[in-house]
């Protein structure tokens, strides 16, 4: 029969390469919204777990770092410095602004940084070491056509562009980095001046442990020396940031993946219906030699499975360059499409949904009449 | 020819249906995909829209609300208050949040109102008190069915507790809920005392909204100040331009599968008839006329096939808000322009595919067995 299925495949070469383009194409575009869900969630995780540290201390009861406001006291840093185990802090401060340049907006996080929690990987210009720099995550670069020595005005402020950095963003949202001394001016120098005592100056302090100190038990001492902050492991932090990106994109990813697989399943059970309905005194004759209508349903599912098979490859190297098409384009967007775990459902999904679609014709094809193979 | 075109299309109808109802999913796909980023930007904007205050005014140097942090001095509520064509001021602090619920957390803008004044708040109620008490809030009802929250349970904004007065309805979104509490519960949550995010104005009657932002940018100091309808713009913009590169290679993906199912029903309904075009052929019928006829076919499968996704978008909307109410779906006037010129030029294009092997049909062939 896989014999049968191959010649039935080759009779009709543009046909074949039509399927397997349509079931391609599903496939890319499935496993670029699980490309996309994948991206946000690296992304989430890599925003805290990038900014180095052992322990992460928050005000209290904040949990999350990219979606939460948190202000600690100035003096909690001396506080948590004094408990036993803690080597080193590093403040971070974190705030929103919203960048324009004519119609364009883009929403930006700064990350404020002293010595650690900076951008971890810059493509072109330096850290924003000097007072006044920024440093730009690659997005904003592109979409603003910036430059590392540009000017990036917010605010009636301008800030020296130093660096462009990349891979820092989250939930579509590019990060900026620039020091303290340059927030101090931003706030004194700019049109927020007026309003300074409301802005945080400090947000999270990320504290390295002394040698030998496990990091737990040391978050549960900067809680008991400090009530009012709330110390948390990186790892914990990641996972809820996670967690909050799975609450925002989950319901609707999931709602476009249905309805990518729906329309996957309709497609194919419309090439198969097709393809029988094209072939049905062939069919015919081979009924009227003695194949049974079992043969005639697995010899369609067959083909069904062979031509998605054919058409993963396809679908993933399509994928893989619309992709880097759409990364190319806004880089703050992340879509690993090749990761396992998505790749490998997608496939056994668009394998289990060519066989549905072949089932469409199975009504056909139960009904057949061998007397089919001798009508005009 | 058309007549031919039509009539065998009609022979088949199940083929024609499961052909529209493929390149239709295609269409749906590019719809729904769209509709959910333009649902989102609505419900981002919902606050700004339903409040109708007729003036925002805020920092210097912001302009938005969404992904923004704006503090403004609140002794610049009576400064504006004092501005010629004030009618009314209303203050709101607000700030983006991650509010927890059950062990679970949302994105959300939590709001804070002043407690004795009605001019702010849910516009749309499910349940309880429109207006929070202190240490209360009000919450949109979709989170409080997901969180499995009842009246009086506790919900936790940046580390304090709030306990939950009431339910209100239209105001989630998986972007942005909107939570509301008292003005002094938030200031405390927010160690921002003395300040206020946002002042809401209304203008006296016959006093225009541009003129009066104007004259407050003018009259106060370092404060922004922009006519609802230009905010509400410029907030919208922000979400369509967080989502357009995405969007923009979906309708492409989708309307690539459009053009590759649609030219394999057309190619498919040729290639079955090959033997009947070639007798036309041979009697003289000119490729032109089998040309339309293809072309027609192609048409009338791409034109079904968009009645039928926009009919499905236009169900899925009252469908989505019954049985999937987390998400938000909405159907612009751009979208559906863009996927009936997607549909119209996917079926130009489908027919040229079967145009080559309509040209390779050798008339002898009709004779031939």
């Amino acid at each position: 029969m896989l014999g049968l299925t191959l010649r039935n495949l080759l009779h009709r070469p543009g046909r074949a390469v039509l399927i397997v383009l349509a079931i391609a194409g599903i496939l890319a575009e499935i496993l670029i919204l699980e490309a996309f869900m994948a991206g946000t969630y690296v992304q989430l995780r890599h925003a805290v777990l990038s900014r180095g540290g052992d322990v992460v201390v928050a005000q209290e009861g904040v949990r999350n770092f990219v979606a939460a406001r948190s202000v600690l006291r100035q003096q909690a840093r001396a506080e948590i410095e004094a408990v036993t185990g803690v080597a080193a802090t590093h403040p971070i401060a974190v705030l929103s602004l919203v960048y324009e340049q004519g119609e364009k907006r883009m929403p930006i996080i700064v990350i404020v940084y002293d010595d650690t929690g900076g951008p971890v990987r810059l493509t072109d210009g330096a850290p924003p070491l000097g007072e006044g720099e920024i440093a730009l995550d690659i997005s904003i670069a592109k979409r603003f056509g910036i430059l590392p020595g540009d000017t990036f005005t917010v605010s009636a402020y301008d800030f020296a562009v130093s660096g462009i950095t990349q891979g820092e963003a989250a939930i579509m949202t590019p990060f900026a980095f620039m020091s303290f001394d340059t927030l101090i001016d931003f706030y004194f120098s700019s049109d927020v001046a007026d309003d300074i005592a409301a802005f945080p100056l400090l947000s999270f302090l990320f504290v390295d442990a002394a040698p030998g100190v496990d990091p737990a038990a040391l978050a549960a001492g900067i809680e008991a020396a400090v009530p009012d902050s709330t110390a948390l492991l990186p790892a914990d932090l990641a996972r809820n940031d996670e967690n909050l990106g799975r609450e925002l994109f989950a319901p609707i990813l999931n709602v476009l993946l249905g309805l990518s697989y729906v329309a996957g399943a309709l497609a194919i059970g419309l090439f198969m219906y097709a393809a029988v309905r094209g072939r049905l005194r062939m069919l015919g004759v081979m009924r009227a030699l003695g194949f049974t209508s079992r043969h005639l349903v697995g010899a369609t599912v067959g083909e069904a499975v062979l031509l998605t098979a054919l058409a993963i490859p396809l679908g993933t190297f399509l994928a893989l360059g619309l992709s880097s098409l759409i990364v190319w384009l806004d880089p703050v967007y992340l879509l690993p499409v090749t990761e396992p775990d998505a790749l490998i459902r997608t496939t056994g999904v668009a394998i289990v949904l060519s066989v549905i679609g072949a089932l469409v014709p199975l009504r056909a094809l139960m009904r057949l009449d061998p007397a089919t193979a001798f009508r005009g | 020819m058309l007549n031919w075109a039509f009539r065998e299309m009609l022979l088949a109808p199940q083929q024609l249906f499961a052909s529209v109802a493929a390149v239709a999913g295609a269409l749906l796909l590019v719809l729904f995909f769209e509709g959910v980023f333009a649902g989102e930007s609505d419900q981002i904007v919902a606050l700004i829209d339903k409040t109708d205050a007729d003036v925002w005014v805020m920092q210097k140097g912001v302009g938005n609300m969404h992904m923004s942090t704006s503090f403004v001095a609140d002794w610049k509520v009576d400064a504006v208050a004092e501005v010629e064509g004030v009618a009314r001021t209303t203050p709101i602090l607000y700030m983006n949040s991650a509010v927890e619920a059950s062990g679970r957390s949302w994105f959300s803008y939590v709001v804070g109102i002043e407690l004795d004044n009605p001019r702010v708040g849910p516009w749309a109620m499910i349940q309880g008190a429109r207006f929070p008490t202190p240490g209360g809030a009000v919450v949109p009802e979709i989170f409080a069915s997901d969180a499995g929250l009842k009246l009086g349970d506790t919900i936790r904004i940046a580390g304090t507790d709030f306990r939950v007065d009431g339910f209100s309805g239209d105001t989630f979104s998986m972007a942005n809920s909107i939570n509301f509490v008292g003005m002094d519960d938030l200031a405390d949550v927010m160690g921002s005392l003395g300040v206020v995010s946002y002042i809401l104005v209304d203008a006296e009657p016959g006093v225009s909204a541009q003129a009066l932002a104007e004259r407050i940018i003018a009259e106060v100091e370092a404060v922004n100040a922009l006519p609802r309808d230009i905010f509400v713009a410029r907030d919208y913009s922000i979400a369509v331009q967080m989502g357009l590169n995405i969007v923009w290679i979906m309708t492409l993906i989708g309307g690539a599968l459009a053009v590759l199912l649609t030219g394999f029903v057309v190619y498919s309904h040729v290639t079955e008839r090959e033997r009947e075009l070639a007798v036309m052929k041979a009697l003289g019928v000119r490729d032109r006329a089998i040309y339309a006829a293809v072309s027609a076919q192609a048409l009338t499968i791409g034109g079904l096939a968009f009645a039928t996704a926009l009919a499905l978008m236009a169900m899925a909307i009252p469908l989505a808000a019954e049985f999937a109410p987390k998400i938000s779906l909405a159907i612009t006037t751009e979208a559906v322009l863009r996927a009936g010129v997607t549909a119209l030029v996917v079926s130009l294009i489908s027919a040229v595919i079967p145009v080559r092997r309509i040209l390779s049909v050798d008339p002898v062939s009709a004779f031939q067995q």
